[in-house]
């Protein structure tokens, strides 16, 4: 299992970041944290263009144990050395060169160490659409675009590890959405451990399958996306949410509807046809429900516009000032519930009941 | 660059500007505050600087010797310097040269009076080193000398030309023609001798004088007389005060003056004239 | 070197000054302008200041110290003799030394220019995808501040040959060594030879002309330039100091 081993600190005039953890490198992990939290800072020491870093930063791969920074040891990789791509929040593509020759500068410095054949890079240019574009001087592209090529640059020259700085921010909704495919689509393909960054909490859980949150540059959670998402609501940190991944059943598609699978219950959402469905496999598609939109029956409602009822047990009875936050299970799937404290007390909702939440399927959000 | 720096960097270029303005117009002006008559016009005197130290102490003394009082305003450039700013329009009244050329190109172009004209002093040529003292005959050290040689332009500066004259009468010229280190006046060949960046050099010996240094007088004989002349220039408008001061330089305590200054004693210097008038044409280049 | 007319010879040295002094100048210029750009400590303005004052220096200035430095009397003139053999005062070295010392800001200045308004952004990306620091010189701040070279060769080269105060001090007029043409154009406007002097002087303002014509060619601000999502263009910038010099 390939791992980052992180234990350093940063001090800058007015910030100081201090992290010890060890993250797991397989898929994608996201850093999440807010304006001033180390997220960025962090990237940058791992990507080498941190120099006032101290401590100590292994990575672990299947390779090889690369001590990237040793204090102690006076070790310091240079990022060119580290082997490892960044693609930044502006594309930073080289203004003087087309996107081929863009595409090209990654490729010719690959440090070839990979076990796997080198990439192809027909192959990339097919995957990250950029195929009608290569000879194109980089100011005709357009913000996508050049997003698309900064990704395909980086992935050209093979890291093993590939960073990501709010790579988002600076598109627009539709190019989001695409992008996210994309790098999914990217990680899974070639097998490339990813950091992602972002402030956006919902684009990380698109994607990511770990999460890690920064807070005044120091970690506050890390794990598995769902659960520190679980968390993260539980401590009343981010806005109430639960957070989703299911197998998708099928289309209704007369309706405008896609079915997930949820135990022997099922949720209904909206049509979403960007999702390439495999007969084979089952695609899985993350989402949020937000805990506002949910609301509890006591009986089963027969007939109702809201298409979603499942069935399931309150397991926790959260008081919060007017509002009361139930965590209900169904299907062993924990789905938080806001509603107001009166609605609680009408209802004499307690643990361990059994009750009906409802949710219409517009509810069920997700980015792609 | 801040706002503060470059409003600094302003004014130092500014400053810069007026300093190193180009030679054609680098002249000094010294006023003498000494001897301040509101109502009087100064009498202009421009010299050659070869000679401005001696003129000062010259000035000195008329000023305690005779009745009439002289407020002078000494402007000191080389000849050619000023030559050009006569030639421009510059309003002075006197103008003292190293050379004889330039005073005789004035009065051809009708700038100074011809009946002014004469040779105040006659230069003196000295062998000098900054580093070793010179004990042989000059003639033989110049003889012996392997190294360079510093002697002033001889296209542009009097007391160069005469140096290149005792190199030719001593069959040398050829010799040292690549190793000469040339000075645009007699004055920049006697601070390039002083830096010690040249072994030896053919300085003005009322340079020496002034300096309190030691150097070998170069017999005159070797070269024609650096005749220093002086003219009154037409466009003056003190040309009394002007005579009269020349009149001063000229007598014979000024005259023993000027050669206990450095400069060639008149009598030698006389006797090879008359030695030339007998065959030759005063020639001037 | 008999034969040739002496005002011949003398373009010839004032070239071979002015493109030694130009190669030095690049050579050493580079790497401080770019160590300016990137220097974020306070001492960073008074490295400034140094590099700029032969802007302000009157060259006598410089050239009468420069004299004496390079004379046996002081260590760097006994150095230079101890090494060389030669007497640095009175040299084609020395004016080439005092000419790199005196052209040096109008070299430095613009690359300096250059160097931070390309940043680090794009240098981050290319050192991302594996490229070394000499590298990362070569590929990508070269081609995008090519102009900017340009003007700093061209207007170290036409500073140089311009120059007259410092070779002056410490040149000695020595033909082919040392008599340059701005000491050649002087010698015969002293010598009352205006024709010559006519002749050189054109020369001198018709080629001054076509260079700076040239450099100011090369800073417009050219549309069809590639611009990349940062406004990082290879547009050089002529330091205002240069601007303002030139207006003199």
């Amino acid at each position: 299992m390939a791992d980052l081993s992180i234990n350093v600190m940063v001090e800058h005039d007015d910030f100081f970041l201090s992290i010890n953890e060890e993250i797991s490198l397989t898929g994608i992990t996201g850093i999440f944290g807010h304006s001033g939290s180390g997220k960025s800072t962090l990237l940058k020491v791992i990507a080498g263009l941190e120099n006032h870093a101290q401590g100590k930063l292994v990575i672990n791969d299947l390779l090889a144990r690369d001590a990237l920074i040793d204090s102690e040891a006076k070790i310091f990789v240079a990022p060119q050395q580290r082997n490892i791509g960044l693609v930044f929040q502006n594309s930073r593509l080289f203004p003087h060169l087309t996107v081929e020759e863009n595409l090209r500068y990654g490729q010719k410095r690959r440090k070839n160490t990979s076990v796997n054949k080198p990439l192809d890079f027909a192959e990339i240019v097919v995957l990250t659409k950029l195929d009608n574009l290569l000879s194109k001087s980089v100011a005709q592209l357009s913000g996508g675009e050049q997003q698309r090529v900064a990704l395909a640059r980086a992935l050209l020259a093979e890291p093993r590890l590939l960073l990501l700085d709010e790579p988002l921010s600076a598109l627009d909704d539709k190019n989001k959405s695409l992008m996210l495919i994309l790098l999914d689509k990217v990680q899974k393909q070639l097998n490339l451990p990813m950091l992602y960054v972002s402030h956006s909490l919902a684009e990380i859980q698109q994607l990511a399958n770990n999460l890690l949150v920064l807070s005044s540059g120091k970690v506050t959670h890390y794990g598995d996306i769902h659960q520190v998402i679980h968390q993260l609501t539980t401590n009343n940190e981010i806005l109430h949410q639960t957070s989703l991944s299911l197998t998708m059943k099928g289309h209704l598609a007369e309706y405008g509807l896609t079915s997930l699978v949820l135990g022997d219950q099922q949720i209904l959402m909206p049509l979403n046809q960007q999702i390439e469905s495999d007969a084979n496999t089952n695609t899985s598609i993350r989402c949020i429900i937000a805990a506002s939109d949910i609301s509890v029956t006591l009986h089963e409602p027969s007939e109702s516009s809201i298409v979603n009822h499942l069935q399931g047990t309150i397991t926790s009875f959260e008081p919060c000032k007017s509002q009361v936050l139930l965590t209900v299970n169904c299907s062993g799937q924990d789905f938080f519930v806001n509603i107001t404290a009166w609605s609680a007390q009408r209802l004499s909702l307690i643990v361990d009941q059994k009750v009906f939440i409802q949710f219409k399927a517009n509810s069920v959000r997700t980015l792609r | 660059m801040g706002l503060l720096q470059v409003r600094i960097l302003i004014s130092l270029l500014c400053l810069g500007l007026m300093l190193c303005s180009s030679p054609l117009v680098a002249a000094k002006n010294f006023v003498n505050l000494d001897e301040k008559n509101s109502d009087e016009e100064p009498l202009r005197i421009a010299v050659a600087a070869n000679f401005a130290p001696t003129l000062r102490k010259l000035l000195a003394r008329y000023n305690s010797d005779q009745k009439a009082f002289i407020k002078p305003l000494i402007i000191v450039a080389s000849s050619g310097t000023l030559f050009l700013q006569i030639q421009h329009g510059a309003s002075f009244d006197l103008f003292l040269s190293a050379d004889s050329e330039r005073p005789q190109l004035l009065i051809e172009t009708d700038l100074a009076f011809k009946a002014s004209q004469q040779t105040y002093a006659y230069g003196q040529l000295a062998l000098w080193s900054a580093i070793n003292d010179i004990t042989l005959d000059p003639l033989i050290a110049l003889k012996n000398n392997e190294q360079r040689l510093a002697i002033a332009n001889p296209k542009i500066a009097p007391y160069g030309k005469a140096a290149k004259q005792v190199l030719e009468s001593l069959q040398q010229w050829g010799d040292y023609k690549t190793r000469l280190i040339q000075g645009i006046n007699i004055g920049q060949t006697f601070q390039q001798t002083r830096s010690q960046a040249v072994n030896l050099g053919i300085v003005s010996n009322s340079q020496l004088v002034l300096n309190n240094l030691k150097g070998v007088l170069i017999p005159t004989r070797l070269h024609q007389p650096i005749k220093q002349q002086l003219v009154i220039l037409k466009r003056s408008q003190n040309s009394q005060q002007a005579k009269h001061f020349v009149k001063f330089l000229m007598n014979e305590k000024s005259q023993q003056f000027i050669a206990q200054s450095g400069y060639a004693k008149l009598s030698e210097v006389e006797e090879k004239i008359k030695g030339e008038v007998k065959g030759e044409v005063n020639t001037h280049e | 070197m008999n034969s040739t007319p002496p005002d011949i010879l003398a373009l010839i040295t004032t070239l071979k000054m002015a493109g030694i002094t130009t190669i030095i100048l690049m050579l050493i210029g580079t790497p401080l302008a770019w160590f300016l750009a990137k220097m974020k400590s306070r001492g960073k303005v008074f490295i400034e200041a140094l590099v700029a004052l032969p802007l302000v220096l009157p060259p006598t200035v410089l050239g009468f110290y420069l004299l004496l430095l390079f004379s046996p009397q002081y260590l760097p003139g006994q150095i230079w003799q101890e090494t060389t053999g030669q007497q640095l005062a009175f040299s084609f070295s020395a004016i080439v030394i005092g000419s790199v010392l005196y052209s040096l800001p109008f070299v430095v200045q613009p690359l300096q220019k250059a160097f931070e308004q390309l940043g680090d952004d794009l240098l981050e990306a290319a050192a991302m995808l594996g490229a070394s620091a000499l590298d990362r010189f070569f590929t990508i701040v070269l081609p995008i501040t090519k102009a900017s070279f340009i003007t700093a060769a061209s207007l170290g080269f036409a500073h140089t040959v311009g120059e007259f105060g410092v070779v002056l001090m410490i040149g000695g007029n020595i033909p082919g060594e040392t008599r340059v043409l701005s000491i050649a154009l002087f010698d015969h406007v002293e010598a009352f030879d205006y024709a010559q002097a006519h002749i050189i002087s054109i020369s001198l303002v018709i080629s001054s002309l076509v260079l700076l014509s040239l450099i100011y060619l090369l800073n417009r601000p050219n549309k069809s330039r590639l611009k990349s999502s940062k406004p990082v263009t290879s547009q050089p910038a002529l330091p205002d100091s240069v601007i303002s010099k030139r207006q003199k």
